[in-house]
């Protein structure tokens, strides 16, 4: 299999040795020595070596790819051997490269060529061809009939010219593969990639090197296997760059007291603004679109003096393009003295000069965190300012915690999703278009794929069933994608628009509409799904950003609504734009919790504990007495729940007589999701009544709430060989399949967004798609499609095996599980049913709902003598009250 | 559980309507071709609309036989789905009425025509309303002078798919049902059926809006206060009044 070993890094004159004269000599005149990264990469590259170069932004890493590279092809290029055809492919999942690329690529061939002509050496032109999603069609037949040396491009183009046959011939002598910002493909896209990296592999007469770059990132050995594939012969280095940059970090709270406060909103933006005063460049990271344009409005409205159109800026990828461009190159000029984004600058591009970075909440994850901060002070030794701003103080704990993981430079892990179906209809649709193939080798090659290396025989022949229209009901399989002949296990393209559907078709981004939410004087609150809104009726109240709104009416794609802080929601939210807490930050704060447990349970005094945490989490005395505090009333009011204790509070809200079950359990969103449904279903599905389970789930723990509150009994049976038939059973009937069924479906090609030149409204598909699940259900449960959406719940959305991990730990004893009833929840459990998001496990069938409901309205009628005057909502409302 | 009178001569079976002294059955609106609109939108939809129409009025027509005496069928109109001709939905209408051909003989088929049902057979005549004794049937789009005689007591129409959203008391859970409408009007004893087809429950009449689409003969208030018969799966219980219902 495929062997992973480390790099080593070379001296500047064994590097010196093997480049052209011209290339060494422009080297030297723009730097003065190589950088650590272009030690270790650019020797290996030359060697052809497959290599990993994972190194913190700023280090120079897109150079080093392509030094080696640029010297081999100027060396080719002089002596007048250059050919027509691609050498080398850089793909990046970034579609705004032009500037990197300009940078890296296109000005160092124009000064070497410039160099060449100086001294009258006579360079062959080497072509640089970039291809996007953006590229004009004349552009493309430019590109087919003058292959450029090197082909910049993005994974889905990868996948497009893959598909183009002229295209792929000048394919076949690759030599080398870039492969940027791998820290950003954990997801779909990145099994899409590393599949069509499979595909590019087979073409190529011998396997080009692979090149890969990315941001501190860990498990550096998993990545590295992601990037070459799996196979007998198949090495590859690491080469890991440590970060020379200084971090400057800092958790600010914006008042003295984060509980008395009335308005800490007003603290906030007078705290962001004395920062953005000294500071030259500052950039804000807010987690969200709507804050993004909430902070920007809000600093506009009260400094109106310091801030205008000129010089304040919201950037989230909601923007169009050029309104984005216009930003990015406005921060560059150093025009700009704030620009505020969700999360679209985190990634790659070059932006300038910055000196602050301002975190607005909690960024979830270490390595998210070090990512953004490490925007500042672009240049690789000077220092990474950034400053945390919290305020709450469940997210001044958690933020506390990151900081010190990022200063112990603790990185939590990278997800790739494994053996996505969907992802593998769409490529096996496209490999059929350009050959015929044997299922044995389509097997072999698409194993060689890390995301695919353990895929069942059995799944790969129920997609090939599936393409090739097997499950269909019309004899004649109007939806078959590939013909498939099962006496010679031959595969191939079928019907005359194959080609065209796939193209136009291809891709793993999901397409999401989004409602604005306003309230009747017109201010912004935020966005939902539109989905979301579907569902909801005129008088509806629903969660928002931790506010409760009544739904009062619908205009185009705004929503307008009006407060409703004293009403229970109605519709219950799974949606949430915020991003999960990694599971490795979660554990971190819970061993937080434990070392703050041990000292209240020793009864060390006030100061001595604040000194703890001031030393543990690198903070301010503020901080630490914020900290101190909540810790303190947590501990006198019952326990602190830490990394061996799950504590569980049962609690009846008296005026709704709701019952509630609050569970602490800090392993983040991931992990509480499937562990909460799972539960629930069991707590539901037990007993005569089977009734449905309001669930609302957290980072920091959930909440059950329920008629029947024995979760102890759900606790007993649930353990980590279960717990997946569980939870495929508990989320049979939820909302979230639905919807990610719907996604699965457009990227396997069974709802096709363009379809005869017409391009279906998200809206349409969603119509459909709670239909299309249930005659699929009746089909097979097997059908892959379905299969894979569940798989996704699981796996991506939740965290199945960090929750077997922590069942694990429950019935090995090393977790235990503290019960206590209590006349209300405790300072940490607040938050639980404040800041969960909601969702109703319906378990409850609809036909025995619709009977339940009859027998109430016939005791009703039996009650009141009189069914003429029976009032079924004056009926629900009476029992509301 | 049922809670219809008993001296009305008519039952819900299921999604039908059926009277047994008469021995008549009436089908809401098939939309057959339906499945073919979703499909030809370029969504691979595994369902057969025909076939799985086929099956559940054998089980429907077994549940009568079992009882009464089967005599005629009426299709209430939107047989087909759409609008414009379309080869395979004709087919498919002729393949259904073979189906019920092998239960009544053919001349006690009764054809309504719908808005949607833009066709000729050559072997079934399209009629805007039908009527037996004191009982008229029509589509429920247009309006007949007809309907209005003096004998006819009751009349039966499709067209709006009425259909209801029932809440439990905290309002979280919710669920959409088929359901029957049953109430006066100008004097007559009204009966909307729902559809049929089951792609979709229908709609509520708090969704009814202005335009063709939605033209019908009762106005929306007037239908709030008609008693509400809910469609389940083994039985059709009696709800109330709509307006009651949805408040």
């Amino acid at each position: 299999m495929t062997i992973v070993s480390e790099a080593v890094q070379y001296s500047r004159e064994e590097i010196e040795k093997i480049l052209h004269p011209l290339v060494r000599e422009w080297f030297f005149s723009k730097f003065q020595d190589f950088s650590e990264s272009q030690k270790f990469g650019v020797m290996n590259i030359h060697n052809k070596q497959n290599i990993l170069i994972s190194a913190p932004t700023g280090g120079g890493k897109t150079l080093t790819a392509f030094l080696s590279i640029l010297n081999q092809l100027v060396s080719l290029s002089e002596k007048n051997k250059l050919e027509k055809k691609v050498y080398c492919i850089y793909v990046s999942p970034l579609k705004a490269l032009n500037n990197d690329i300009h940078k890296n690529l296109i000005e160092p061939l124009e000064e070497i060529n410039e160099l060449a002509k100086s001294k009258g050496i006579n360079l062959q032109k080497i072509l640089v061809g970039l291809r996007t999603g953006d590229t004009t069609a004349s552009e493309k037949a430019k590109m087919v009939k003058n292959p450029p040396h090197i082909l910049i491009t993005t994974p889905e183009s990868l996948a497009i010219v893959l598909t183009t046959k002229k295209f792929v011939e000048s394919f076949q002598d690759v030599e080398y593969c870039i492969i940027d910002e791998i820290h950003s493909l954990g997801n779909k896209r990145g099994s899409f990639l590393s599949l069509n990296v499979e595909r590019l592999n087979s073409i190529a007469k011998t396997i080009p090197v692979k090149i890969g770059l990315s941001a501190t990132i860990e498990p550096l050995e998993e990545v590295a296997k992601y990037l070459v594939g799996i196979d007998e012969d198949r090495k590859v280095k690491i080469a890991k760059v440590h970060s020379h940059k200084k971090l400057d970090l800092d958790v600010l709270i914006p008042t003295a007291n984060l509980i008395l406060e009335n308005k800490p909103h007003i603290h906030m933006y007078r705290l962001i603004h004395d920062l953005v005063k000294e500071h030259k460049t500052t950039l804000i990271f807010t987690n969200t679109r709507s804050a993004t344009e909430r902070i920007v409005n809000y600093l506009k409205d009260k400094f109106p003096v310091d801030y205008t159109d000129e010089n304040i800026a919201a950037h989230h990828s909601s923007l169009s393009k050029g309104h984005r461009f216009a930003i990015e190159e406005n921060l560059r000029q150093g025009n700009l003295k704030v620009v505020v984004c969700s999360t679209s600058l985190e990634l790659g591009i070059d932006i300038g000069y910055i000196d602050l970075v301002i975190l607005l909440g909690s960024p979830k994850a270490s390595s998210r965190a070090l990512q953004r901060v490490g925007r500042a002070g672009h240049k690789l030794h000077e220092t990474a300012k950034g400053r945390f701003i919290v305020l709450d103080r469940d997210d001044l704990i958690e933020c506390s915690v990151i900081q010190k993981e990022m200063y112990e430079a603790r990185i939590d892990k990278i997800h790739f999703p494994k053996n996505a179906l969907d992802v593998l209809s769409q490529t096996i649709f496209g490999m059929a278009i350009s050959q015929h193939w044997k299922l044995e080798d389509l097997l072999n090659l698409i194993r060689k794929s890390y995301c695919y290396q353990k895929l069942t025989k059995e799944d790969f022949l129920s997609v090939i069933s599936y393409l090739s229209g097997e499950y269909d009901l019309e004899k004649d399989k109007v939806y078959a994608k590939i013909w498939y002949d099962k006496d010679t296990k031959e595969i191939g393209k079928r019907g005359k628009l194959a080609r065209v559907l796939y193209l136009t078709n291809l891709g793993t981004i999901p397409e999401e509409s989004f409602v604005t939410v306003k309230l009747q004087t017109g201010e912004k609150i935020g966005v939902i799904d539109e989905s979301f809104m579907n569902r909801m009726h005129k008088g509806d109240v629903f969660v928002l950003g931790g506010s409760k709104y009544a739904y009062l009416y619908t205009k185009g794609m705004n929503l307008t609504v009006k407060p409703a802080p004293d009403r229970n929601p109605t519709i219950p939210s799974w949606f949430s734009e915020t991003l999960p807490l990694s599971f490795d930050s979660a554990l971190e704060i819970s061993k937080f919790r434990k070392e703050m447990r041990k000292r209240f349970e020793k009864n060390l005094d006030k100061e001595k504990i604040k000194e703890f945490i001031r030393k543990y989490t690198y903070t301010s005395m503020e901080v630490s007495e914020e900290i101190y505090e909540y810790f303190y009333q947590q501990f006198h009011f019952s326990e602190i729940p830490d990394i061996d204790t799950i504590t569980i509070e049962k609690y009846t809200d008296e005026r709704d007589d709701k019952k509630y079950i609050l569970v602490n359990s800090m392993y983040g969103r991931r992990v509480n999701d499937a562990l909460s449904r799972a539960l629930a279903y069991l707590m539901g599905a037990k007993g005569s009544a089977k009734r449905d389970v309001e669930v609302g789930i957290s980072d920091r723990g959930f909440y059950l709430s329920s008629e029947n509150t024995k979760i102890e009994k759900a606790f007993e049976q649930i353990n980590s060989k279960n717990i997946e038939e569980i939870l495929k059973q508990a989320i049979e009937k939820t909302d979230v399949l639905t919807k990610k069924f719907r996604h699965c479906a457009t990227r396997g090609l069974m709802i096709l967004r363009t379809y005869k030149g017409a391009t279906k409204s998200i809206k349409k598909q969603q119509m459909k798609s709670h239909f299309l699940i249930s005659s699929v259900k009746k089909i097979s449960k097997e059908f892959p499609i379905l299969k894979e959406a569940k798989r996704e719940v699981l796996e991506d959305l939740m965290d199945i095996e960090s929750t077997k991990l922590v069942l694990d730990w429950i019935n090995s004893g090393k977790v235990k599980l503290s019960y206590n009833h209590v006349k209300l929840p405790s300072p940490f459990s607040l938050n639980l049913i404040l800041q969960g998001h909601l969702d109703l496990m319906k378990i409850e069938d609809k036909q025995d709902f619709l009977q339940r409901m009859h027998k109430v309205y016939i005791q009703e009628i039996a009650r009141r003598q009189d069914p003429e005057e029976f009032s079924y909502e004056e009926f629900l409302k009476d029992q509301e009250r | 559980m049922k809670r219809e009178n008993k001296s009305k001569d008519f039952t819900f079976i299921s999604k039908t309507l059926f009277f047994p002294k008469k021995g008549i059955l009436a089908i809401g609106d098939l939309h057959l071709g339906y499945d073919s609109m979703i499909k030809d939108q370029g969504i691979n939809l595994l369902f057969n609309q025909l076939e799985e129409t086929k099956k559940e009025i054998e089980i429907i027509i077994k549940r009568i036989k079992a009882i009464y005496r089967l005599k005629k069928i009426i299709l209430l109109g939107d047989m087909k789905h759409h609008f414009h001709f379309q080869k395979q939905e004709v087919s498919d209408l002729r393949n259904f009425l073979r189906f019920l051909e092998k239960h009544v003989p053919k001349e006690d088929i009764i054809l309504i025509r719908g808005n949607h049902d833009t066709f000729t057979l050559s072997d079934y005549k399209l009629n805007d309303f039908y009527i037996e004794g004191d009982i008229a049937f029509t589509h429920g789009e247009k309006d007949f002078l007809e309907l209005y005689d003096k004998q006819i007591k009751t009349i039966v129409t499709s067209h709006v798919h009425p259909a209801v959203l029932i809440c439990d008391k905290i309002n979280i859970k919710r669920e959409k049902y088929k359901c029957f409408l049953v109430g006066k009007y100008k004097k007559k004893q009204f009966i909307i059926v729902p559809s049929f087809f089951s792609i979709t429950e229908g709609t509520e009449i708090s969704e009814y809006k202005k335009g063709e689409s939605y033209q019908q003969l009762i106005p929306k208030n007037k239908l709030k206060s008609f008693e509400t018969y809910v469609v389940g799966r083994d039985d059709v219980y009696h709800f109330g009044k709509y307006g009651k219902l949805i408040g």
